[in-house]
């Protein structure tokens, strides 16, 4: 609001210098310097991301992740050495009455047997702790698999959990299925009914032999989704 | 005596002893070598009564299986949890009786590792109910009830044994069985006790709302444990106060449960425990027993999306390697941020708020607030009313936005910050507005001839709401711009609970307005603007070009979506608009005869060639055609880790500043290309101009909702994000760690 108490040359020249001085606050925020409060303002930025959670199991249809294991041969083996070929991912532990279950009744080793006809990968993996009381060196591994006529593309030994960890594997056994785009498209249980009596085995609907049949058929895994039964799986407690 | 009953007495006092052991013995056997108590090294299991008024219909008639566990060794709750398997009881009864389902004492969880159970240790008495029948008519001479149990269960420490056992036990039918009247009490009291109100559980994304009314005074405000029936549903080893939240409001206590992301079941109610995680000595009931009903929508298998795998397999190497505990927490699933990381993050929004008034987006509406300020120097209460009133519509439109995007988030859409200036209405729409504020700057119209005098008057007594609009204005520009803090921010506000989320949203647009809601109270700030005189209308007319300029860089955004004839398209349609509103400020016939016939080329315009502006480009024209800088995809990251080479990916948009910024600048630079030569990196570029679904999912593994995102993945370690303004020196020294 003017006063009107004030001549032309007094406003002109206090707006020329307002002028002047917005036009240098302006320059002020030349690059330079705006980088500056940029940089130092990311370096706390980033300590929020620190904060950030890791990853998750991945749920069926998402893509399974990658990973990196050595064999009971000592040969290694990635997941996406497999691409173009349906995979399916067993978590195992010998020492668990579950496993032994449809080890020693002939169950699993037939499911590999099957599986491997088609020209499906088995990947046997053993996530159990080295400071486990049933941990078992890959010589033992391998020596009760041939033991129990086990025929596992390769069975990979996991002590640290990390792919059991990334897969979220909760029990030995715990199937997974992944397709040959590398989604995943069963996780769960082995069979139906969970108990640890060899006798169930067969009136059992055996998940993976079905979920098998149906991919090969061209039709969606119906039971996608199951109960995984069994011992947990002994992963190193950090 | 004489001597001839002396010598009978033995033999007959032996066969005495003998006939009635061999009856005790009879009678103590009925159906096999079956007893109520069997010892195993790890338990030992009994078969209990508990008759306290023999067997008759309408009495109390229980029985048990008592399991005494060795000390570090459990059984298993109805839902035994990641692993185990529940007790199992198959009874053998006669006809007239029946057995019910076992009435489960609350069980403890128990944590193994990163997996959790649910289960017993120590004593425990599962109890079963038998209803006695009107018919049940015992066996003659009978003087006990018969009860056989065949009863497996599984025991574990650390390894499990699968153990069973039959079990006989007689109670007697009249006369009082309640040697285990203990037991049995000590039982019941461990039973979760039925609440009147069923509850309500909803599906909010990859969580479970789970809200319970009607728990007792004694309950409330205190600790609950949760304990779902139904197993395969939810992440059991969820830890309180860091995986799952719980809250007290009033007598209703709520419950944010993350869902296993495997999980095998989809149900319509959900039958649940809690129970007090503290319990006083003695304390009856302890838990509580409901069958809620759950709405909301299931997340459904997703379709085959990328996900980043190589960040996946390098961040599982770096925990491996640094030894740390997998968090097994996933991304992005809501996860509420304790008290000190969110007040650290609440202090980042502020901060970017404050930050994004520097971007170029913001500063043309900048510019026009600081012409309001100026105009209303010596106004105090004015300019405090104003700032308050900028205040709240910054705040206001942005918590809309956020709770917007939350609901989107909910309905599973795949969303990013931006997603405004990703359709190119949006842009269209925006450009025509801003070409209408330039106009008017300029002087070309008029606000007071335009509007009707009720208007005008509205807008005279109402000066707030302009400012309240400006301020919605201000967060509709700056949107795209993500600077440093409001990309971590917004990245870390899509992983947070609802009101989490919108708390950040809230704080962001304080910090954007903080500027204006200053200038507003300290009158030094105020008094510090330069007094008003003829300068202003300069100042008028040159802030239109800063609007023109916005206008200029929206038809080049337009133009990526719509390719060069939508822009065309959207400059003929501006030009027609100018004409009108100018048309429309003159007055009398002239009005009438020329408003009219630009109107209607206006309309010829628009509809000859105004679709041009929402059909979409053709792809070729949108995808880089540089050779160096090849199409990002998900399965090329993968296969390019997996070959050994470092990948650099830059996710950009064509209406984000900040991208061509660094595009122009840093990632043209001859030094910074050579360097990535020189260390065999390979580049490569995600086009988010039309929100491309994959990268949406790519983004929000690294943590990210905006753009731009700069990351560097080099193999064998976790994928490295630079800053948002690229700095050389930044880069090289990232590079030089390969």
């Amino acid at each position: 609001m003017e006063t009107g108490k004030k001549d032309m040359s007094t406003v002109s020249s206090s707006a020329t210098r307002s002028l002047r001085a917005a036009r240098r606050a302006r320059a002020a925020l030349t690059r330079a310097s705006r980088r500056a409060i940029m940089t130092a303002a990311v370096a706390l930025g980033a300590t929020l991301l620190a904060g950030s959670p890791a990853h998750a199991a991945p749920a069926i249809g998402q893509k399974a992740p990658d990973f990196v294991a050595t064999d009971t041969q000592g040969q290694q083996h990635r997941l996406s050495d497999f691409a173009g070929k349906f995979v399916v991912l067993e978590w195992t532990n010998p020492g668990c009455p579950f496993v032994q279950k449809h080890y020693d009744s002939g169950n699993m080793p037939a499911t590999q047997k099957a599986a491997a006809s088609r020209g499906v990968v088995w990947l046997a993996i053993n996530s159990t702790e080295r400071a486990a009381s049933d941990f078992m060196q890959p010589a033992a591994m391998a020596a009760w698999m041939q033991e129990r006529k086990g025929v596992p593309t390769a069975i990979l030994m996991d002590p640290d959990g990390t792919i059991g960890q990334a897969y979220g594997a909760r029990t030995t056994p715990h199937m997974y299925i992944i397709d040959p785009k590398g989604v995943l498209v069963y996780a769960g249980g082995i069979d139906s009914i969970a108990s640890a009596r060899q006798e169930d085995i067969k009136t059992a609907t055996n998940y993976v032999n079905q979920a098998l049949a149906e991919a090969f058929g061209g039709k969606p895994v119906s039971a996608a989704s199951t109960r995984a039964y069994g011992c947990s799986v002994k992963y190193k407690s950090s | 005596m004489n001597t001839f009953a002396r010598r009978l007495l033995a033999p007959f006092l032996f066969l005495m002893t003998a006939g009635y052991a061999a009856l005790a013995l009879a009678q103590a056997l009925p159906g096999g070598p079956a007893q109520p108590v069997l010892t195993t090294p790890h338990v030992r299991a009994e078969l209990v009564a508990y008759a306290p008024q023999g067997v008759a219909p309408g009495q109390p008639l229980w029985v048990g299986l008592q399991i005494q566990h060795q000390p570090e060794w459990h059984t298993y709750w109805k839902n035994a949890g990641d692993s185990g398997l529940p007790t199992e009881m198959h009874w053998t009864l006669p006809p007239g009786i029946d057995a019910g389902d076992i009435d489960w004492p609350v069980p403890h969880k128990i944590p193994v590792g990163s997996l959790a159970n649910y289960g017993y240790e120590g004593t425990v008495l599962l109890p079963v109910p038998l209803t006695v029948s009107p018919d049940y008519r015992p066996a003659p001479l009978a003087r006990s009830l018969p009860v056989r149990l065949q009863a497996s269960w599984l025991v574990c420490r650390l390894e499990c044994i699968p153990e069973e056992g039959t079990f006989t036990l007689d109670i007697p039918l009249n006369g009082s069985l309640a040697l285990s009247a203990d037991a049995f009490q000590a039982a019941f009291d461990a039973r979760p006790a039925p609440l009147p109100d069923a509850g309500a559980v909803t599906v909010e994304g990859d969580r479970l709302q789970v809200r319970l009314g009607g728990l007792p005074a004694e309950a409330q405000g205190r600790m609950l444990e949760f304990f779902p029936e139904t197993g395969e549903l939810i992440r059991n080893a969820a830890v309180s106060g860091r995986d799952w939240t719980q809250s007290w409001q009033g007598a209703t206590w709520t419950a944010s449960v993350p869902l296993d992301p495997q999980r095998a079941v989809s149900p319509s109610s959900l039958p649940l425990v809690v129970a007090l995680a503290e319990p006083r000595t003695g304390e009856v009931p302890r838990a509580w027993r409901v069958d809620a009903p759950i709405s909301g929508t299931w997340p459904g298998p997703a379709a085959a999306r990328a996900q980043v795998s190589p960040a996946l397999q390098a961040a599982l190497a770096e925990n491996s390697a640094a030894g740390g505990p997998v968090a097994g927490a996933p991304v992005p699933t809501t996860m509420p941020l304790a008290g000190a990381s969110f007040a650290l993050a609440l202090a980042g929004a502020l901060i970017g708020g404050l930050l994004l008034n520097l971007m170029p987006c913001v500063f043309p509406v900048l510019a026009i607030k600081v012409l309001g300020i100026a105009r209303q120097a010596q106004d105090h209460h004015g300019h405090r009313r104003a700032a308050l009133a900028y205040s709240g519509g910054v705040v206001l439109s942005l918590l809309a936005l956020g709770a917007a995007m939350l609901a989107l988030r909910a309905a599973g859409a795949q969303l990013g910050w931006g997603f405004q200036l990703q359709s190119p209405a949006v842009v269209a729409a925006l450009a025509a507005l801003f070409t209408l504020i330039g106009l008017n700057l300029a002087g070309v119209f008029g606000v007071g001839r335009l509007a009707p005098d009720a208007v005008l008057n509205l807008q005279a007594r109402r000066p707030l709401v302009n400012d309240f609009l400006s301020g919605v204005l201000a967060v509709v520009v700056a949107s795209p711009c993500t600077a440093p803090f409001m990309g971590a921010s917004l990245g870390l506000a899509v992983t947070l609970p609802s009101a989490q989320a919108l708390l950040l949203f809230a704080v962001l647009g304080l910090g954007l307005a903080l500027p204006y809601l200053l200038a507003g109270f300290v009158p030094a700030l105020a008094r510090a603007l330069p007094r008003p005189g003829p300068w202003m209308e300069t100042l008028q007319r040159l802030l239109a070009f800063p609007m023109f300029a916005t206008v200029a860089w929206l038809v080049w955004v337009l133009g990526q979506q719509a390719g060069i004839d939508g822009a065309g398209a959207l400059l003929a349609l501006l030009v027609c608009l100018a004409a009108l509103v100018w048309a429309f400020s003159l007055a009398g016939r002239a009005r009438l005869i020329i408003g009219g016939a630009v109107a209607a080329i206006t309309l010829a315009v628009a509809g000859a060639i105004g679709g041009n502006i929402v059909r979409e480009a053709p792809a070729a024209a949108v995808a880089s055609a540089d050779a160096r800088w090849q199409p990002w995809s998900e399965g090329r990251v993968a296969e390019l880790a997996a070959q050994g080479r470092p990948v650099f990916v830059d996710f950009t948009a064509a209406w984000c500043v900040t991208c061509q910024y660094n595009k122009k600048t840093v990632l043209s630079d001859p030094e910074v290309l050579a360097e990535f030569d020189a260390k065999r990196v390979v580049t490569l570029r995600a086009d988010w101009t039309r929100r491309d679904p994959a990268i949406t999912a790519a983004l929000a593994a690294l943590g990210r909702s905006g753009v731009p995102v700069y990351a560097l993945h080099m193999p064998g370690q976790a994928p490295r994000i630079m800053s948002e303004i690229l700095s050389k020196n930044e880069l090289s020294a990232a590079l030089a760690r390969l």
